[in-house]
């Protein structure tokens, strides 16, 4: 009797287990918030974006992306569960829920954002970069013609790859593709003489080559061979958690249109508190009205956002600035007012 | 013999006996005496051990709070402590009595120590790390995938039809296909098979897959352990009067794991090192966190000093469990012997 | 007697039942969740054109070409890998092997050393350190003692007119070493195994050591080799997967690639798991051919 009752128990709780398809609309989100905590995907080894510091933590835009992320969600960000992820691996660890989203160089293309294909929803671009490809000055290569029939590094499971597939495709000339499933190994193949030449994002091509032992042996072709904006990636079809993404992301963009920064933002929000005719500034902050509920987040998700990362004019400075340990100028990555291509939509 | 007075006919005999021994001789004392040099200069002056000096912490303990490495420090300590206390044997018999509880207690020990909870600062096993990591995912799956095999192994050789399909079809199966499939699986598919929710923590995925490899591996070991032994062994007790369960419980099994024991060893050996494959599906134990250095600007390209730097401590961990596993076999055929007298 | 028999028939429907559940359980969270991501089972995208190049393909391949070749090229890849360090791991290893058992202390001591090395140290760890410091830290070309028949550079290994790029060499010297380190334990036990009267036997009558070893050893020792040796290649088999941490083109890494170009994780894997077992299949039966002609051999 006893072990037909523990067997009753355990078929209980194996269906307790089963999953009906009522759960198929539940948000992501709501999951995130309930967790108290976001699971973020990142390269984890790409200076500048995202990597690895002696003293045990992710530094990069990409990392600073999550923290926002993470600071709008659920109100903090250090809640933030960071999950080092291949090119390789990427889409399927948020198709399969091993993540809740992107943050990973990853660029946004038709086939990537339609659900005939990956099946991903993207934010707003967060860098505007293009494949580039770099080759040692002394090989006297100075377009991508000089590299027929020569072997080509490049990470696998990447645009790169059908990028340069393409290009060389478009000339009508063979090549050697060398595939890596990380950076890393794609630029040790590169430096230790393995291919004539590597391809990646511009960008990282600058990145790697500052880490070289002597930077000017080493040319960054003028060859573009794609766009590549790079985004924020979620689960297509959950249109919740891709709009408080959306918006996230705008807001940081937004902060840096109207000058709004870490420094000042309680100076910004004290001003919009007592100045109730600063209409635009009291929305934007959540003083007023209730745009961060129409997506699902407190309505001062942005004080929270821009306290924990500041704007994105700020984020880039840290980490791909001057004075940084990969300086790549800001160019196509200003804001509009400055001649770049980010704006955000108004915050109504 | 006075070994002192004959030593050397002595390498004459055991070097120079022939011609073609001498050149063979020569040509190896040749050979290690170049390679050695080398390896000596190249590790005294050509190497830059900045790269391992200044991220000790992350080889040890992986992205682990700093305010909270005591724990795992104190955990591998325990470890190594208890380690050389084995070895050694201790004098008194108090302590030799208290040697096996210790072991099977300082695995609940260490996921106390690392995760937290009673009373100590909760770490999410996203922060576990290198050596810990490492081990902590050998010592967990082993202990899991070893009743696991027996299972399996009684399974396999039972009478039960459909008992036996189930157990060999299990066993075939996972050991036809390579780890790193089965990791894969645990890694990025299981997810796919839970309702949504369901999150199962990374770590502990991992550890299930191990488990369920090596298990496969254990079985058959024990198996082998088991068709070792007389069949008249299991009619001599039938005639006693023991039932089925009594025959495995008290005659089979323990005979069958003392034969099995060596090979289980090796299994748990190989596991160690298998562990190794989570740095492919992005876990950060000991080769993971090292690729995550190697990809830091101011490391790029020391991969001789790390993947030497590596060798060295896999090779020592490995080597310490092989001299426990030698001195676990010694113990257990004296006591047998002990038994039969 | 008879209730244990149905004691027995109880407990096997138990079993059963719950093995069945979880299965179905985990099939229906399977289809509820592949609901939910828009996907249903189905193969038709193996056809579809794959996009990607390959550095290395036996037969001719293009971007152009489907995923089912792209993966069969993986699967012919991995085959060229598997049955070339076979060859370089069973030579080592029947030479340590044999160093081993052998009268020279030295070599004795070298083989224990070499074998102690290589079996405490992760394959994986191996695998890098051959391609990133072995072949890619190669400056200019070394080691050609014979222009032209055989050159080393961190292009790869050129003999005899035959380019192997550094990626497969790699793969090959790691596992070829790998395995050897392990056969030649089998090797020595098959060996140690043959009564030591055998080799007095030999002696005395006048045979020198490689033709008593040859001629009256290894016949007897050759059928409790051929078990573990078999297990040992099924090993190498399983073991080649690695081959995606050296950038070469094997089944895995290329079934990585695809899973990932479509989104097609489920059939991805089953087509993995296929290819691994065709590959078993074909070990594991030349092998009791071989165990067969041998026995055949003995009985002459």
């Amino acid at each position: 009797m006893r072990r037909f009752l523990v067997g009753m128990a355990s078929m209980s709780l194996l269906l307790g287990g089963c999953a009906t398809t009522s759960e198929v609309n539940q948000s992501r989100l709501d999951l995130i918030k309930e967790r108290n905590e976001l699971v973020c995907g990142v390269s984890g080894k790409i200076p500048g974006f995202s990597f690895l510091e002696s003293d045990g933590r992710y530094q990069g835009i990409d990392v600073d992306i999550c923290k926002a992320f993470a600071a709008a969600f659920v109100g903090n960000p250090d809640k933030v569960q960071y999950r080092p992820l291949t090119a390789a691996e990427r889409f399927t660890a948020v198709r399969t829920g091993e993540v809740d989203l992107l943050s990973r160089n990853t660029t946004v293309n038709l086939s990537r954002d339609s659900s005939g294909g990956n099946g991903l929803t993207f934010a707003p671009v967060i860098f505007h970069d293009g494949q580039g490809l770099m080759v040692k000055r002394n090989s006297r290569i100075n377009n991508i013609n000089g590299l027929a029939r020569k072997s080509i590094c490049v990470g696998s499971g990447t645009t790169t790859e059908q990028n340069i597939n393409d290009a060389f495709e478009a000339i009508s000339l063979p090549y050697t593709p060398i595939k890596y499933q990380d950076l890393d190994q794609v630029i040790q193949g590169y430096s230790q003489g393995r291919c004539a030449a590597m391809t990646s994002d511009r960008s990282q091509l600058a990145a790697a080559r500052s880490s070289f032992a002597s930077p000017k042996d080493h040319i960054i072709l003028e060859d573009v061979l794609s766009k590549e904006p790079l985004a924020p990636a979620s689960l297509g079809g959950d249109q919740k958690l891709s709009d408080a993404m959306r918006w996230v992301i705008y807001s940081l963009i937004s902060a840096e249109e109207q000058g709004i920064t870490k420094d000042n933002i309680d100076e910004k929000l004290k001003m919009a508190k007592e100045n109730s005719q600063l209409k635009p500034l009291r929305r934007f902050l959540g003083v007023e009205g209730d745009l961060g509920e129409k997506l699902g987040l407190d309505n001062d998700f942005v004080v929270k956002v821009i306290r924990a990362t500041g704007n994105y004019g700020e984020i880039y400075d840290r980490h791909l600035g001057p004075d940084s340990d990969v300086p790549i100028p800001r160019s196509l990555n200003e804001i509009y007012t400055k001649g770049g291509v980010h704006i955000s939509p108004p915050f109504n | 013999m006075n070994k002192k007075h004959n030593l050397f006919p002595y390498i004459r005999r055991i070097a120079f006996s022939n011609s073609l021994d001498t050149c063979i001789t020569l040509f190896i004392l040749l050979a290690v005496f170049l390679l050695s040099t080398i390896t000596i200069k190249w590790l005294l002056f050509g190497a830059d051990w900045a790269v391992v000096i200044q991220n000790y912490p992350l080889y040890a303990f992986g992205l682990f709070p700093a305010d909270q490495r005591w724990r795992p420090a104190l955990w591998l300590l325990l470890l190594i402590s208890l380690t050389i206390i084995t070895l050694v044997g201790p004098r008194w018999r108090w302590l030799r009595k208290l040697l096996p509880i210790t072991w099977i207690g300082v695995i609940p020990l260490g996921i106390v120590l690392l995760s937290g909870g009673l009373g100590l600062l909760p770490v999410a096993s996203r922060y576990w790390g290198g050596v810990t990591l490492t081990i902590f995912l050998t010592t967990c799956s082993s202990l899991l995938a070893f009743p696991l095999g027996i299972i399996l192994a009684i399974g396999r050789q039972s009478d039960l039809p459909l008992i036996k399909f189930f157990s060999s079809i299990y066993i075939e199966a996972l050991r036809a296909v390579p780890l790193i499939a089965i990791l894969f699986f645990g890694q990025l598919l299981i997810p796919l098979f839970f309702p949504i929710g369901v999150e199962i923590n990374r770590v502990i995925r991992a550890v299930l897959a191990f488990t369920l490899f090596v298990s496969a591996y254990v079985a058959e070991d024990i198996r082998g352990g088991f068709q070792s032994i007389p069949k008249s062994q299991e009619e001599a007790a039938k005639a006693l009067g023991l039932s089925k369960l009594q025959i495995t419980q008290f005659v089979i099994l323990p005979q069958a794991l003392i034969i099995a024991l060596p090979a289980l060893t090796n299994q748990a050996i190989g596991l160690l090192q298998n562990t190794s494959l989570m740095a492919i599906l992005g876990l950060v134990e000991l080769l993971g966190i090292s690729r995550s250095i190697l990809a830091n600007p101011l490391f790029i390209g020391r991969y001789m000093e790390v993947y030497v730097w590596l060798a060295g401590i896999y090779w020592l961990i490995c080597t310490v469990m092989a001299l426990l596993a030698s001195h676990l076999e010694q113990k257990v055929t004296i006591e047998k012997l002990t038994i039969k007298n | 007697m008879r209730i244990k028999r149905y004691r027995g028939l109880f407990i096997q429907v138990i079993v059963s039942t719950l093995f069945i559940s979880i299965v179905a359980l985990f099939i229906n969270n399977l289809s509820v969740n592949l609901l939910r991501a828009g996907l249903g089972l189905n193969f038709s995208w193996l056809f579809r054109s794959a996009g990607f190049a390959l550095a290395e393909h036996p037969l001719p391949y293009s971007p152009s070409s489907s995923y089912a070749w792209a993966l069969f090229m993986g699967w012919l890849n991995s085959l060229k890998v598997i049955s070339s360090s076979l060859l370089i791991a069973t030579l080592i290893g029947f030479l340590v092997g044999f160093a081993s058992t052998g009268t020279n202390t030295l070599l004795r001591i070298l083989s224990k050393l070499y074998v102690t090395l290589i079996r405490q140290t992760p394959l994986l760890l191996q695998l890098m350190f051959w391609y990133f410091v072995g072949f890619l830290s190669i400056q200019g070309e070394i080691f050609s003692p014979i222009k032209g028949m055989l050159s080393l550079s961190n292009q790869g290994i050129i003999l005899s007119g035959i380019n192997l790029s550094p990626e497969f060499s790699s793969l090959l010297v790691g596992l070829g070493i790998f395995t050897a380190a392990y056969i030649s334990e089998v090797v020595r036990g098959g060996i140690n195994s043959v009564p030591i009267g055998q080799w007095e036997a030999f002696r005395s009558l006048g045979l020198s050591e490689n033709d008593g070893l040859y001629k009256i050893i290894m016949p007897q020792a050759l059928p409790a080799i051929l078990p573990g040796l078999t297990s040992q290649y099924l090993n190498l088999a399983k073991n080649s997967t690695l081959a995606i941490a050296v950038g070469y083109a094997d089944i895995y890494a290329i079934g990585d690639t695809v899973i990932t170009q479509t989104g097609r994780a489920i059939e991805g894997f089953l087509l993995l798991l296929l290819s691994f077992l065709l590959l078993n299949l074909i070990i594991s039966n030349l092998m009791e051919l071989l165990n067969k002609y041998i026995l055949t051999y003995k009985q002459r």
